[in-house]
């Protein structure tokens, strides 16, 4: 181990560089570090509403009575399921428009605007927007495929309970593709030229050089954006409940649990724990694995 | 110094109250049909000028006094609607000089925000809250129902059909009934009478009425159902399920969802479908139905009567106004079949327990109750808004409202008249059934609706599904 003399200009650089992150590492000790600590703390206890009646502690009860509910388990599968399909379907989608924006075309710079629509409106607009166009009878989307007799106009897509997953998968990837576009697209931009030429000059198609070139350029930017957009998919509950309350994924069942009616903040807390965990195994397994830190 | 920086504030209380009654008391809504004479509003504008007046110099008599302060949380958030409670707490203030922090909270927020203020120790002193929640927070032992009880009691006008609904047992009550209002079904009375069709009372006159006036050719339908997960399912199928002597409990607290009278209830329930706008429509589809002149009946609330009376409101529904409609538009309050029913939800106020500042709650809670405060209060939204007291509502001012007055008296103490009646689910042989909050909470009904005619489920099918979940929901 280093050990430095008193005094030295060594150690007044180590002093000063602990005070220059310290406000940095106390504002994440209490925003972040304090709350998951509580978290943890609440997730044994009944937690009483009543000031005048202490919490109660409980033990691992809270954690058993989640594990061993089989709905738990049914929406921790089609949270995966969820994840899967919305992070895979978002990127592909982002990846092809991506690569399609990166070439020379008439009107290209507001197009590239355009797409990020979705991702830049408001929550609450684009839902109900969804929910308009898809309207039984009324709605403009309907109305189209009706005259075409594509559809009854009298069938509700949005709104049928059976529909829920693939709505609610849909409007994921529809809403969250320009996100992964926009990262793609910065770092496409971003390859020179150069590697394509020598490419060329070996003879590659298109398809080789999208296989040898692009794709491996890529190839971190795409890791890390599946890494957030995974994160945040797993956790994702607004869009999801404002669309359907069938969709069933973890958030949700978390919801309905802890909050419908009086909440049980110690049962929610525990919840909570074990999705960070499971968060936590997963993301480690990934940042070593794909990401190759 | 300080005596300065005191008349600062007492003049500016008067500008807000000027700004907020100017805005609202004058408020002139737009009815096609001329206003009867005796220009209401001027008076109102003369009273209430002398009333500030008086006002202005009792609060320069009180600035001298000890400031309190109370917290009050009220589910009415729309800015309008703040903005009338905001100055009632001023004049309360300048009568009292108790200062009120009036807080606006979504009524979906509440317990999320109760557990947040609870931790950091900022909880209200007073609510106004459906009964659901305060219920709820009455069991949790957060309510103070000795004080709630004694606020009735004081009133001693309370109609007993409201008050019921709040029982907390020993003579305590988990809250004080402030408003209320009926839910039934509004439907067009002068295609009933064209067709010789009766009132949609019963069952089977309603069931009728709906096949009759369907005509989905013409993009007219009997009836605009609600199909949906939501409140508003559940709503209208504790009306049907009533009628038929169904309850999701029995006294003894088991979950009865699976009965014959309840699989009968799901029945009739998916044959009104039938003759239903189609999709899974929900309230504004009905709203809009209805004041659109598609939809022959809906279930709807009280709350509908501005916008069948009032210009301004029935365009920004549906961009046209039918000044005939009030005319033409008959109410049934009830619903027969085996049973009679009448469906409707209790807005109260409810003093915490937890409150440090009881005594000025309890003036606050009766202030608000009182007079022209509560008629003010009232005419934030007239019909959705009925008065619990007898008192107020036999009162002539309250009826002095443009809304009401094209209703006339007689419609409106016909709506009161029903509060009595009030039944739900959660309310069963004078005791509250708090389990009944879990599936609401959950949707439980409103899913099993849902599912039913989106699987087409048989009403069997859909009362094992029903029963299930409920078990379920409640971990039993």
């Amino acid at each position: 181990m280093k050990s430095y003399p008193v005094g030295t200009l060594e150690r007044k650089t180590v002093i000063l560089g602990w005070k220059l992150i310290a406000p940095t590492v106390i504002i994440i000790s209490l925003l972040i570090l304090y709350p998951a600590v509580y978290n943890i703390y609440l997730s044994f206890f009944k937690v009483s509403l009543n000031p005048a009646i202490p919490n109660q502690f409980v033990g691992l009860k809270n954690y058993f009575g989640i594990l061993s509910d089989p709905a738990f388990w049914r929406s921790f599968w089609v949270t995966i399921a969820f994840t899967l399909i919305t992070v895979i379907g978002s990127m592909l989608l982002g990846l092809g428009v991506a690569i399609m924006m990166n070439r020379n075309f008439y009107g290209r710079s507001a197009v590239r605007a355009l797409i990020l629509l979705p991702y830049v409106t408001p929550l609450i607009s684009s839902v109900f927007a969804w929910k308009y166009i898809f309207l039984p009878l009324n709605g403009p989307l309907v109305q189209f495929l009706a005259s075409l007799h594509l559809m009854n106009p009298g069938t509700d897509i949005i709104n049928n309970p059976n529909n829920a997953f693939i709505v609610v998968s849909f409007f994921n990837i529809w809403r969250n593709f320009p996100f992964v576009y926009l990262m793609i697209l910065a770092k496409l931009q971003s390859i020179p030229s150069s590697l394509y030429e020598a490419a060329e000059m070996d003879g590659a198609n298109w398809w080789r050089k999208f296989m040898s070139v692009t794709l491996p350029e890529l190839y971190f930017v795409i890791a890390s954006v599946a890494l957030l957009r995974g994160i945040w998919n797993f956790y994702k509950f607004d869009e999801v409940y404002l669309l359907s309350k069938f969709a069933g994924t973890l958030p949700i069942y978390i919801y309905d649990t802890a909050f419908a009616g009086i909440p049980h903040q110690g049962i929610a807390a525990s919840a909570a724990t074990i999705l960070f965990a499971v968060m936590i195994g997963l993301i480690t397994v990934y940042v070593k694995r794909v990401l190759k830190w | 110094m300080m005596g300065i920086f005191k008349e600062q504030k007492t003049f500016d209380i008067i500008e807000i109250m000027f700004y907020t009654y100017g805005e609202n008391i004058f408020h002139n809504y737009k009815i096609k049909e001329k206003i009867p004479k005796g220009n209401i509003k001027i008076k109102e504008g003369l009273n209430m000028k002398k009333s500030l007046l008086v006002i202005a110099i009792l609060t320069l008599a009180i600035t001298g006094l000890l400031a309190q302060s109370i917290t009050f949380w009220t589910t009415e958030t729309e800015s309008n609607r703040m903005q009338r409670i905001q100055a009632l707490a001023t004049i309360f203030q300048a009568k009292t000089g108790i200062n009120v922090k009036v807080v606006p909270v979504q009524e979906n927020d509440l317990f999320s925000r109760l557990a947040a203020s609870k931790a950091a120790g900022t909880l209200p002193d007073i609510m106004e809250a459906g009964i659901e929640p305060l219920v709820l927070l009455g069991t949790e032992g957060l309510m103070d129902t000795k004080l709630n009880a004694k606020v009735i009691n004081d009133f001693g006008d309370i109609y007993t059909g409201v008050k019921r609904l709040l029982y907390a047992g020993n003579g305590k009550y988990y809250g004080i009934p402030f408003h209320a209002w009926v839910q039934g079904i509004w439907y067009h009375k002068n295609w009933f009478s064209k067709k010789g069709l009766a009132a949609p009372i019963s069952w089977y006159n309603i069931l009728e009425a709906a096949k009759e006036l369907n005509d989905p050719a013409k993009g007219i339908y009997g009836i605009v159902l609600p199909k949906k997960a939501d409140n508003y399912s559940e709503q209208v199928f504790t009306e049907v399920a009533l009628a038929n002597g169904a309850r999701p409990f029995d006294a003894a607290g088991n979950v009865t969802l699976d009965t014959p009278q309840m699989i009968q209830a799901f029945k009739f329930y998916k044959e009104l479908g039938k003759y239903s706008m189609p999709g899974f429509t929900t309230v504004l589809d009905a709203l809009k139905g209805y004041l659109s002149g598609k939809a022959a009946m809906i279930f709807y609330s009280t709350y509908i009567m501005d916008d069948i009376a009032v210009q301004d409101v029935q365009e920004s529904r549906i961009h046209s106004f039918d000044p005939n409609l009030v005319k033409n538009t008959g109410f049934a309050n009830k619903m027969i079949n085996v049973d009679t029913s009448s469906y409707g939800q209790v807005v109260g106020l409810g003093i915490l327990s937890s409150s440090k500042n009881k005594t000025a709650a309890e003036k606050f809670a009766k202030f608000l109750m009182t007079g022209d405060n509560y008629i003010y209060w009232l005419h934030m939204a007239p019909g959705g808004m009925n008065p619990t007291r007898k008192s107020i509502a036999t009162n002539p001012q309250f009826l002095n409202n443009p809304v009401l007055k094209r209703y006339g008296a007689q419609k409106i103490a016909n709506i009161i008249a029903a509060l009595d009646n009030i039944e739900r689910f959660d309310f069963y042989k004078g005791k509250v059934v708090t389990q009944m909050s879990k599936l609401s909470a959950n949707f439980v009904i409103g899913k099993a609706i849902n599912l039913m005619f989106a699987n087409d489920w048989t009403p069997e099918q859909t009362a094992k599904w029903a029963q299930k979940e409920a078990l379920r929901v409640l971990g039993k």
